[in-house]
């Protein structure tokens, strides 16, 4: 669809994540087998046309930056419009003494240029740790059939997460009230995605600014509920919003459920990872691999159980890895145990090493450890 | 823009033993491994070689083999000069012809070549499955000054027959050449593989050109007429893996190759990687019951059933229940519930029905009447049907001879 811009937010703290955060950005951090988590913002993008994308960054962005290239991998390469990384560099640092911004408002406001150069008539605004697949056509046209001034897509559940926001709705699902920091959350889990034109958006980023007001959720969002016609639009499939170690792992083994991996899946909103030269899986005659989710170039000679090995993870010959989640590269040596781990990229565990998390604290080894 | 090396990849036969695997593709863009097509292999040998600039010459059924390459950037190949380029017969203002044999498809583009003014040229063909580095090869065609560098592997004496047989001198010269000899002198096989200094081989193919006798071919024409003429032939040894999967045997055993890393094609070598141009789908998922045993499997696949020494390619089903054993399964193949299929090809998209029972292990079997069950891609067989041993079964699921 040629008339909407796709913006995608990526925020450096989420002091949740331990030490899958230490290097990267929530948006760049591994999920599903084979994918990082932007990979479903920028493919939602994909899939409803989408060729302009902004990715506004924060810190901690040097891996985000390695993995999106030119865009190529989800056709952002172009001649015309396609990918515009805007590092926090491109911020005036009006606000004094801070590196980055306070919020998505004052992150706007400090790349207007951008902004005056967006050619679609809308814009997308998306987090980079949310995995959902999406149907923003359907949102868009959805967003122009109500009339609204702005649509905030929620998921079907008042389901905690870090950091939440819950959107309460009226019979016709117009939004009445914004809450935050709930400790017992009610109303809509707000999936922090929203479709609004791009006349309103500069016109709120400007007022916003001259007002020292950053937060689109406590200023545009929440002061503006009654003034604006902000709308929802429901989603009831699969929207994970990776925060914490807890939240990533429970939402990654939900994917070792058929009905939720076909949904995220589904061939015709096809996700796109970053392509790359793996040779097959092997599993070789002892080995055993049962209820898990194997990308390409791992080798497993031990078994594995519950689990998701992302490219060239090896298992070697008498070892055990239950309930893991092992990252591109990890290597288990011979009669080594592992059950509820998250191993970061090419982590090594030698031989006869015993590795036990639990289902409500899994073990996270930070990149390159060897054990 | 002057290339000190480029290559020409041979990439327009049918490969009429491959059957019905090639009735409607060009034997190079045959899938492989699961993961590849036989092309990848030439394709990632020049970038890996640093060979920038490849023309690829097609003309059977190249719709399959120009998606597949496209821009060429899944090897590095988009480059802003150079890069690959397909390269069909064309007409001319005096009319034109199909590519008549392997020179011939070269003589008609010396204008491509001539672009680049290279010093020497690589000549490859798409139907081999090995690692390589050509710029080796190069080396030590130029260190011999010689006009024609020829690579060579010995191949047991039995088999010696079935190929173009050099024998050489101490020196590694070729002294003569004799194409699937009947009592072979040396059992050095010629791998097809090509390194020529352009100026000598750019006059050889405007002068065969000439010979309305001649078959236009490398191997019949080409070769022996340098040789005869006196022209420094060099050998260049190999000693790696190396196959021609021409026939669908061949093609069945290097899958089975790959599965056995002491064979000597260990495609998770990551020192000399082959790139492919893949598709967008999610991790492998192995079911609860599945059995996965000695095989390869790819992106896509859900396996819920048993599978032993078989190679998936992406995208492939096992239902629950079924089995697949001694098999090739290329990408998108569907085995329903229940199904057997063993030592056979399944070509892309071919659904096997629930209950089916395609090929049988050679012990189940007459010696005579067993051989690799073979489906044409895109067959949908019916719940329940048999295909035997050694049938070969079209895309309508019509019996077909070899």
């Amino acid at each position: 669809m040629k008339n909407m811009h796709g913006i995608i937010f990526s925020y450096e703290k989420r002091n949740d994540l331990r030490e899958l955060a230490d290097i990267r950005t929530a948006a760049s951090i591994p999920f599903g087998g084979r994918y990082r988590a932007v990979d479903f913002a920028l493919s939602n993008f994909m899939n409803a046309g989408i060729t302009d994308v902004g990715v506004v960054l924060h810190g901690r962005y040097q891996s985000l930056l390695d993995h999106l290239g030119t865009g190529k991998d989800w056709d952002l390469s172009r001649k015309r419009g396609g990918l515009k990384i805007l590092p926090p560099f491109a911020y005036r640092q009006s606000w004094g003494g801070e590196t980055a911004f306070r919020g998505k408002m004052e992150a706007l406001a400090g790349v207007r240029s951008y902004l005056n150069e967006i050619r679609q008539d809308y814009v997308v605004m998306m987090d980079g740790d949310l995995v959902v697949n999406l149907p923003l056509k359907d949102v868009l046209e959805k967003h122009i059939a109500t009339g609204a001034d702005i649509t905030v897509v929620c998921g079907n559940d008042s389901f905690k997460v870090d950091n939440g926001m819950y959107i309460q709705l009226d019979d016709n699902g117009r939004v009445t009230d914004v809450l935050q920091r709930l400790n017992t959350p009610v109303g809509y889990r707000s999936l922090d995605v929203c479709v609004i034109s791009t006349k309103l958006l500069l016109e709120l980023v400007d007022e916003c600014a001259s007002r020292d007001q950053y937060s689109w959720r406590t200023d545009v969002l929440q002061a503006r509920k009654d003034t604006l016609h902000i709308h929802s639009y429901i989603w009831t499939g699969f929207a994970a919003q990776i925060r914490s170690v807890q939240e990533y792992y429970d939402r990654s083994m939900q994917l070792l459920n058929s009905d939720v991996r076909h949904e995220l899946f589904c061939a015709e909103r096809p996700i796109h990872a970053k392509s790359e030269d793996k040779s097959s899986s092997y599993i070789g005659p002892d080995g055993k691999c049962l209820n898990s989710l194997v990308a390409d170039g791992c080798s497993v000679n031990g078994v594995v159980i519950n689990s998701i090995l992302f490219p060239g993870v090896v298992v070697e010959e008498g070892a055990v890895v239950q309930n893991c989640i092992l990252f591109k590269d990890v290597q288990v040596g011979r009669n080594t145990k592992l059950s509820y781990v998250i191993a970061d990229k090419r982590s090594q565990f030698q031989a006869d090493r015993t590795l036990m998390g639990h289902a409500t604290y899994p073990l996270v080894i930070a990149k390159d450890t060897k054990v | 823009m002057k290339k000190e090396c480029i290559a020409m990849l041979l990439a327009g036969g049918q490969g009429s033993r491959l059957y019905v695997l090639t009735s409607e593709m060009a034997k190079p863009a045959v899938p492989f491994g699961g993961k590849y097509r036989i092309i990848d292999f030439p394709l990632s040998n020049c970038t890996n070689s640093g060979i920038d600039t490849v023309g690829v010459l097609t003309q059977y059924r190249p719709l399959e083999l120009n998606s597949h390459i496209g821009s060429g950037q899944p090897w590095d190949l988009d480059a802003s000069t150079g890069g690959v380029h397909i390269l069909p017969p064309y007409q001319g203002a005096k009319g034109g012809t199909w590519y008549k044999g392997t020179a011939n498809a070269i003589y008609q583009n010396i204008g491509f070549v001539d672009n680049y003014d290279p010093e020497y040229v690589v000549i490859l063909s798409g139907d081999h499955i090995y690692k390589m580095d050509y710029a080796d090869m190069v080396q030590k065609h130029k260190e011999a000054a010689a006009a024609c560098t020829i690579s060579v592997m010995e191949v047991p004496w039995s088999d010696a027959s079935r190929f173009g047989i050099m024998s050489v001198n101490e020196a590694g010269q070729i002294t003569e050449f004799a194409e699937k000899p009947k009592e072979p002198k040396s059992n050095l096989a010629s791998m097809g593989i090509y390194v020529f200094t352009w100026a000598d081989l750019r006059r050889y193919l405007t002068e065969d050109e000439a010979d309305p006798a001649s078959e236009n071919d490398f191997g019949k024409n080409i070769i022996p007429k340098m040789l005869n003429d006196g022209m420094k032939m060099q050998s260049y040894r190999f000693d790696g893996y190396w196959k021609d999967v021409g026939t669908l045997e061949s093609l069945w055993d290097a899958n089975m190759d790959m599965l056995s890393p002491d064979s000597g094609l260990d495609l998770l070598d990551e020192s000399w990687p082959i790139y492919a141009r893949s598709m967008s789908a999610p991790a492998a998922f192995l079911g609860s019951n599945a059995k996965v045993n000695h095989s390869a499997f790819n992106r896509g696949c859900e396996l819920e059933g048993i599978v032993e020494n078989s190679v998936l390619s992406q995208g492939v089903t096992v239902a629950p229940g079924a089995e697949v054993s001694y098999s090739v399964l290329f990408p998108g193949v569907t085995v329903e519930a229940g199904a057997v299929v063993k030592y056979a090809i399944l070509g892309e998209g071919c659904r096997v029905g629930a209950g089916c029972k395609v090929g049988c292990d050679p012990a189940e079997a007459d010696p005579d009447k067993w051989g690799l069950a073979v489906v044409a891609p895109g067959c949908q067989l019916e719940a329940g049907r048999v295909v035997a041993p050694k049938i070969m079964l079209n895309k309508n699921g019509e019996e077909v001879s070899r």
